[in-house]
């Protein structure tokens, strides 16, 4: 086989491999934050792919909205849920693969989560976890008890489809090289043939941000009187219990947020 | 033979150019405003508890998207990395992982400052993609194509800059958000103790450096291409026009961003959202009103 | 045209089996969306390559794509704007807890 016919093969094993190990880690790790990065990660693999199928607009648009738009949001999810950090990692016996794709993480105490959650200390004090052993006041696991049932049925579903593909393999190929001019046909279908579908899209996303506004709306009435009190307590932060190892720097936060205040 | 010749050229007149910025940077500036990754620590700092993955992949992560990103960019009428029919996507879509490298380097060295530098610029990221995408959809009406040569050669009667005004202010101002310069500065500046460059020492801030420095110019090369009419030029040879556009276009975006105060974060959304975006839609309709009276393209 | 079809079809066969258990076993709510992003991902490169193998002179596989892809978004902000909802009326964000509706 010639030059052209190799790269397409080894590029077609790097596209994939970067989509299923993104995905593998996403389910695995032991942090949000990295499991949002693998799930980019894995959408840029199937981008690629995309590209290798000589759908090159689809391609751009498939991480321009995946990054610069779906990641954002949830991005910004994690930062206002608890993260669990690398916390629990010294107590439990994990399998294989979540030891790898955790396997930068430190357990630790982070000064910086207790500081953004603000929620979680009145969590503490309110609700007794009756049903989880030990009271570490955190989230225990990133893992529902059903996990075992959900590797098989996850297991299950993925060799029933791949066993129907490899089993009934005559699809009705054809043997066409599609128009270089991609963003042309795609343009002119989209304001021809579609534009019902285009519009309506477009309606759709008006109707979905105005949805989203109002359900994440604060929850008084304008005119009450206590519409302004913050919905969260500003807290001191625990003190960290004695590191021996010591600290990068000697914060104070308070101070910090104080002079950027003043500087405003 | 041509290609590995054309190769070695788009590389070394990219590094010269990365390099006269960052050479130059201290006489362009009026004030003491360096620019975001200036002041990186000297030795070589490791933080305690880092998440070492995220950590390490930033300036790496850095410096691929600045080098992917001046593959599109012509710099004479052949001599461009590689002309792709959707150039200008390709580029706005590239530009964009220089912001998740930065959100990388912030996590990843799990101190409170770089955190929330991080969110802010995530935040900045929020703010100039909508206006960057209306600011360039002029250039792309009036030359009915995505790629960068035909963008130059649409533009031999008349350049983009006298025709969409507008759009060129806005590329301007979302440049300059773009890369994290005056007035946008904040995630990088004194008051979060300069953000993420500091957990990061040594060798590690001299990347950063290259990186947010390299991406300067080749936005306001980008810039040049766009609306200034890129190589073509009537006696010097391509490479020297472009040159010359470009370093116009840095001068006048440090120029105009340097006048102006420093801006927080929740002003500059604002601004992004209250005045750039009416802006930006107003320009596509001028432009649009502009094409169907003749006006620029073939 | 060197790649068969099935090489492409199983990857997406695994994309969606790897997001149909990200979706049962992970217990927080933005977990289970991006379970179901990844879904959606994997039915998209479905549908790309059997336009690119089956038809490619009708771009309307394609069309299908972006209207998938801009779906998964609209949804993806309601489910993240309810989760935010439900975390500030139950202060948790395990969906074991949300159990109103059990019998």
């Amino acid at each position: 086989m010639n030059l052209g016919e190799a790269a397409q093969i080894f590029a077609f094993g790097v596209f994939a491999f970067i989509s299923i190990a993104g995905a593998l880690g996403m389910t695995t790790t032991m942090s949000m934050f990295r499991s949002g990065i693998f799930l980019m990660a894995s959408f840029i693999g199937v981008a690629g792919l995309f590209i290798l199928l000589m759908a090159d607009l689809l391609g751009m648009l498939q991480i321009m909205m995946y990054i610069g738009g779906m990641l954002v949001m949830i991005l910004f999810m994690v930062l206002f849920s608890n993260d669990p950090g690398g916390d629990m990692m010294a107590s439990m016996k994990m399998p294989f693969l979540e030891r790898f794709f955790s396997s930068g993480l430190l357990p630790q105490k982070k000064i910086h989560r207790d500081s953004h959650s603000h929620h979680n200390s009145r969590n503490n004090n309110n609700q007794a976890d009756k049903d989880e052993g030990m009271n570490m006041g955190m989230d225990m696991s990133m893992f529902t008890s059903l996990k075992p049932y959900a590797a098989w049925i996850g297991l299950t579903v993925t060799i029933v489809f791949v066993l129907l593909f490899l089993l009934f393999p005559d699809w009705p190929v054809k043997n066409f090289i599609p128009d270089q001019d991609s963003s042309h046909r795609i343009g002119m279908l989209l304001m021809g043939k579609y534009m019902m579908a285009f519009e309506g899209a477009g309606l759709m996303i008006l109707l979905g941000i105005y949805g989203a506004i109002y359900l994440a709306r604060p929850g008084k009435h304008p005119d009450s009187k206590d519409r302004n009190d913050p919905s969260s307590i500003n807290e001191e932060p625990p003190q960290a219990a004695e590191d021996p190892i010591e600290p990068f720097y000697n914060i104070n936060l308070k101070e910090l947020y104080e002079k950027s205040e003043d500087e405003k | 033979m041509g290609i590995i010749l054309s190769l070695a050229a788009v590389i070394l007149l990219f590094s010269a150019g990365t390099l006269i910025t960052i050479l130059i940077e201290p006489m362009l500036s009026t004030t003491d405003e360096e620019g975001p990754a200036s002041n990186s620590p000297k030795n070589n700092i490791y933080p305690v508890h880092p998440d070492s993955w995220l950590y390490n992949a930033a300036p790496a992560v850095a410096l691929a998207s600045m080098a992917a990103a001046s593959v599109v960019i012509p710099i004479d009428k052949s001599l461009a990395g590689a002309d792709i029919g959707i150039g200008l996507f390709y580029f706005i879509v590239i530009i964009d992982y220089m912001v998740l490298a930065v959100a990388l380097g912030g996590w990843g060295s799990n101190v409170p400052e770089s955190i929330e530098s991080c969110y802010r610029i995530i935040a900045q990221l929020v703010a100039y993609v909508v206006p960057l995408g209306l600011a360039v959809i002029g250039p792309i009406m009036m030359a009915k194509s995505m790629s960068t040569q035909n963008i130059i050669s649409s533009q031999s009667s008349l350049w983009y800059i006298v025709s969409q005004p507008l759009g060129f202010a806005l590329y301007i101002i979302t440049g300059l958000m773009q890369v994290y310069r005056a007035p946008f500065l904040e995630p990088f500046s004194n008051i979060l103790n300069n953000g993420i460059i500091s957990t990061y020492g040594g060798w590690r801030g001299k990347l950063w450096r290259i990186s947010l420095s390299g991406i300067l110019f080749i936005v306001a090369a980008m810039g040049a291409v766009l609306f200034l009419g890129g190589w073509s030029g009537p006696l010097l040879p391509g490479f020297v026009w472009m040159a010359i556009k470009t370093f116009a276009v840095l001068i006048l975006m440090k120029w105009i961003g340097q006048r102006m105060k420093l801006l927080s974060t929740a002003r500059m959304l604002e601004l992004s959202w209250k005045i750039l975006i009416p802006a930006g839609l107003l320009n596509v309709l001028i432009v649009g009103g502009l094409i169907l009276m003749g006006v620029g393209g073939k | 045209m060197i790649l068969p079809i099935n090489a492409y079809l199983i990857v997406s066969a695994v994309l969606f089996g790897i997001g149909v258990y990200a979706i049962l076993a992970q217990r927080t709510a933005v977990m289970v969306l991006m379970g179901i992003e990844l879904i959606l991902n994997a039915v998209g490169l479905n549908i790309v390559v059997f336009w690119r193998y089956i038809q490619p002179e009708n771009y309307s596989g394609q069309i299908f794509t972006i209207i998938i892809i801009t779906i998964g978004a609209i949804e993806m902000s309601v489910g993240l704007a309810i989760m935010m909802l439900l975390y500030r009326n139950r202060k948790t964000v395990q969906v074991d807890k949300y159990q109103d509706l059990k019998g």
